[in-house]
């Protein structure tokens, strides 16, 4: 035809395979952090870490590992990883505690869940903004060190030697990636307000931790060292690093601490995702 | 007039963002109406006039004092704003009589002006009810009465109507107009230009930051020189009467409707053409059955000025 | 109408916020978490009275030891800056993310007062959340056929509430001051509260004169392995000092927050 119907048209093209739906709602989040200037400031402070243990490697293929302090084995990563845990905990807050309980505050789930995606597209998306930035202080400078401890050494030899390492620093980094993110999404989605799910999340760490100084003190034992989520985390690294572990606490029953932890919260959220809330 | 609110070179900037650029206006007793589009600048002059911003340059004054930190001013302001926040658990008495007491009144008085306020606002049978219960247009309702109940000599409006339904929309107009008469100034901010039409002639129109135009209607109209009157006429002789108009020199064009029996005249000097026109009719003898000005009003002005 | 400032008229004020914000907060969410919290606390002191009772452990220790235990690590280090800086960030935030700030400060009445009375409820319900777990607490631990235990410690009951008042005070007005100041002020409170405090106060001289909890553990009678091991490193501050600086800070902080409340201005988001 001559001229042509510039209106609206509908479109002809490939749709997007359903799979990846969830990958628009990370991929927003994420876009929306990075523009922050004091998140990508709190982002470059924790790549200090990295920085100070790259030099130590350095210094040790250097000057050699006869210093204990530059024994690059298990436990330098398994130190570094649980030292980041500091900047994970803010990190999570920071870019956390508003995912859900904000979509809460605008009644955006409505708008969400009548588009084509499910709830667990939705909560795939969501997680995916904290694994996302909660692996880049964590796994991500884990491997990086990692690959430099290769690069420094003159041969193969470390790699062939500490290969089971590689699987621990993914092993630890995803443990505690998955359950600060898994909880704090838990706790954002029982508020509307991001401040409340914030120090909701603070205390389940800090008072945790309480709990256990109280019981161990009374009960004169660190056997209950699982009642504290980070003491929990802690015996998973000393297992999965094979170093000596911090506390009396069978590491099979943190394990099952933290599997019921990520279960609760995983529930919590599921039920919590709703287009429509039924009020009585 | 005397002067109750006057604003003198006021800007305010957000960084790079020019919200208010240079805004000079006085205002005194009757209802003026803010009007302009989204992102005009409405709420930013609004909050500036009540103190809730300081101005970045220039300066606001209400009853020749400055707003911002001048707390007893606050006596006689009363402000309406555009949110839909309220403490939620309190209910429509105890929200008002909370924000009253906050007025120095002693407690007989303070319930006395709330019972008043909420019979004003036909809110006394949901006194006792939560305000998170109250259907929209209740909020709204409890909005109003918040910023009216101690009896303020400035009423600042930031869309009043919005989720009312028509009878109490009905009844708001008429209070906004009551008031006017009784020499409160009430400023009154809205985009729905039949609304503020409703309520007053004045207005003050913003767009992007700036005024475009302040005063009435029906003047400003006058004066927008680049868009000529448009008067509609339907008569028994549309063609003859055409042919007759087009001799005068401020005709500018005649359009003729498809129906046959209107014609569309502009002109760039409408009370002229409205004085010769009653003569022409009874002189050749055409019957004129309709006339009217689709312009000559806040519409048009809006449109002409802002698009 | 002619308007005067009166100490009265300010009281009325002040006292009309305070009525306001407990209000608002007394039945919400965050009070039943802090009362939750609150008695998990109490739970311990129910655990270590059955420890004690039954014998469960090998090596006894006292009421006064779990007591002291109880004060030290989860009251003075957790309930007290958790409530804090739980209502104290608050204070001024949730008006601001609630969208109800502007019904305050277009009344006839100082922002300052404002502070002020929201200051005067966080105290209050504070003191209500916390003071009544401390005594239950005792209460729980002490109480046997034989009261003289139970006597003969009350005094350190009542050195302890007062202790945990000033530092409820003293956070109080911190947190407020952040709160009134900093967008993302729950994270500021707890860098400092979990960061700062938990870093300066273990270095020596006078920087850990720059942390509440040195004053606090000046004055405190009961002693955790962090306040041994920060006292190994730095002296303690007088009694009589540390009460009056904690009194100061309180007032200072208030002050500013106050001051930072006038000038500032809040954009509630659209």
């Amino acid at each position: 035809m001559p001229i042509y119907d510039l209106g609206y048209r509908h479109w002809s093209g490939e749709w997007t395979s359903h799979p990846y739906r969830w990958w628009v709602i990370t991929r927003q989040g994420i876009n929306l952090l990075v523009h922050k200037r004091r998140f990508m400031a709190l982002m470059a402070l924790s790549a200090i870490p990295f920085m100070v243990r790259a030099v130590m490697l350095y210094l040790s293929s250097s000057v050699g590992r006869s210093l204990p302090l530059l024994q690059i084995n298990g436990k330098f990563f398994e130190d570094f990883l649980s030292q980041q845990m500091f900047f994970t905990f803010i990190i999570a807050i920071y870019a956390g505690a508003g995912l859900i309980s904000n979509d809460l505050k605008a009644n955006a789930l409505q708008i969400y869940l009548s588009k084509p995606i499910t709830r667990r597209d939705y909560l795939i998306g969501k997680l995916g903004v904290l694994v996302f930035f909660l692996s880049l202080p964590t796994l991500v400078p884990a491997l990086l060190l990692y690959l430099l401890a290769i690069l420094f050494g003159t041969n193969l030899t470390y790699f062939r030697d500490n290969l089971w390492v590689l699987a621990s620093i993914v092993a630890y980094s995803l443990a505690i990636v998955f359950t600060y993110a898994l909880v704090m999404l838990a706790l954002s989605s029982l508020s509307k307000s991001s401040r409340f799910a914030g120090i909701n999340f603070a205390a389940v760490f800090f008072f945790s931790q309480i709990l256990y100084g109280i019981l161990s003190q009374i009960l004169r034992t660190t056997w209950v060292a699982w009642v504290s989520l980070g003491n929990n985390l802690t015996q998973i690294g000393d297992l999965l690093f094979s170093s000596t572990a911090h506390y009396r606490c069978p590491t099979w029953l943190s394990a099952v601490v933290l599997a019921v932890l990520l279960t609760g919260s995983t529930w919590i959220v599921h039920n919590r995702v709703k287009a429509v809330e039924v009020v009585s | 007039m005397s002067v109750i609110l006057q604003a003198k070179e006021l800007s305010k900037w957000y960084g790079q963002v020019i919200a208010v650029n240079k805004v000079s206006f006085s205002v005194g007793p009757g209802v003026i109406g803010l009007l302009g589009p989204n992102g005009a600048g409405k709420s930013t002059l609004m909050k500036l006039i009540t103190g809730q911003l300081r101005p970045s340059q220039g300066e606001i004054t209400l009853f020749g004092g400055r707003v911002w930190n001048n707390y007893p001013l606050f006596h006689r302001i009363g402000f309406c704003p555009e949110q839909d926040s309220f403490y939620e658990r309190m209910t429509g008495a105890q929200f008002l009589a909370a924000l009253v007491r906050m007025h120095g009144y002693e407690e007989t008085e303070v319930q006395r002006r709330v019972d008043a306020v909420l019979e004003t606002v036909s809110l006394t049978t949901a006194r006792d009810k939560k305000i998170a219960a109250y259907s929209k247009g209740m909020r709204q309702r409890i909005k109003m009465a918040q910023a009216m109940a101690h009896d303020p000599e400035i009423l600042i409006l930031d869309e009043p109507l919005a989720g009312m339904d028509p009878v109490a929309r009905h009844e708001t107009i008429r209070m906004v107009r009551e008031w006017g008469k009784a020499g409160k100034c009430v400023v009154v901010s809205s985009h729905i230009l039949h609304e503020v039409e409703a309520m007053t002639q004045n207005i003050l129109l913003m767009h992007n930051g700036q005024i475009l135009a302040e005063g009435d209607v029906h003047q400003i109209r006058g004066l927008i020189d680049k868009h000529p009157h448009n008067v509609y006429l339907r008569c028994s002789e549309p063609r003859r009467l055409a042919a007759l108009l087009v001799g005068f020199p401020d005709v500018e064009s005649v359009r003729f409707h498809p129906d046959g029996r209107v014609l569309t005249i502009e002109s760039r000097k409408p009370d002229e053409f409205y004085e010769r026109l009653p003569d022409l009719l009874l002189s050749h003898e055409i019957e004129l059955e309709e006339i009217t000005s689709p312009d000559d009003n806040l519409q048009a002005v809006f449109h002409y000025l802002v698009k | 109408m002619p308007v005067r400032f009166s100490l009265a008229k300010g009281w009325r004020n002040v006292r009309t916020i305070s009525f306001l914000t407990l209000d608002t907060l007394f039945w919400s969410k965050k009070t039943i978490f802090v009362a939750f919290i609150s008695l998990i606390v109490l739970g311990m002191s129910v655990l270590g009275r059955l420890i004690m009772t039954y014998h469960w452990i090998r090596v006894p220790f006292t009421a006064a030891q779990v007591f002291g235990t109880l004060m030290s690590t989860a009251v003075i280090h957790f309930l007290v800056v958790f409530v804090t800086l739980f209502y104290g960030t608050a204070l001024i935030s949730d008006e601001v993310e609630g969208k109800t700030l502007t019904y305050l400060f277009v009344r006839p009445i100082p922002k300052p007062t404002i502070l002020i009375g929201k200051y005067l409820a966080l105290a209050w319900i504070s003191v209500m959340l916390v003071l009544p777990t401390i005594v239950l607490s005792y209460v729980i631990l002490y109480l046997q056929r034989d009261l003289q235990p139970f006597m003969q410690d009350i005094g350190l009951l009542a050195k302890d509430m007062g202790i945990v008042l000033l530092a409820l005070l003293a956070y109080g007005s911190f947190f407020a001051l952040i709160g009134a100041w900093l967008k993302h002020s729950i994270l500021a409170g707890l860098i400092y509260a979990f960061g700062w405090e938990g870093i300066i106060s273990y270095l020596p001289g006078f920087t850990r004169k720059l942390t509440i909890t040195h004053y606090i553990q000046s004055i405190f009678p009961h002693q955790d392995s962090a306040a041994a091991i920060a006292m190994l490193i730095g002296e303690r501050t007088d009694a009589v000092e540390s009460v009056i600086t904690l009194v100061l800070l309180a007032a200072f902080f208030l002050a500013t927050a106050s001051l930072i409340l006038r000038e500032k201005e809040y954009v509630l988001e659209q």
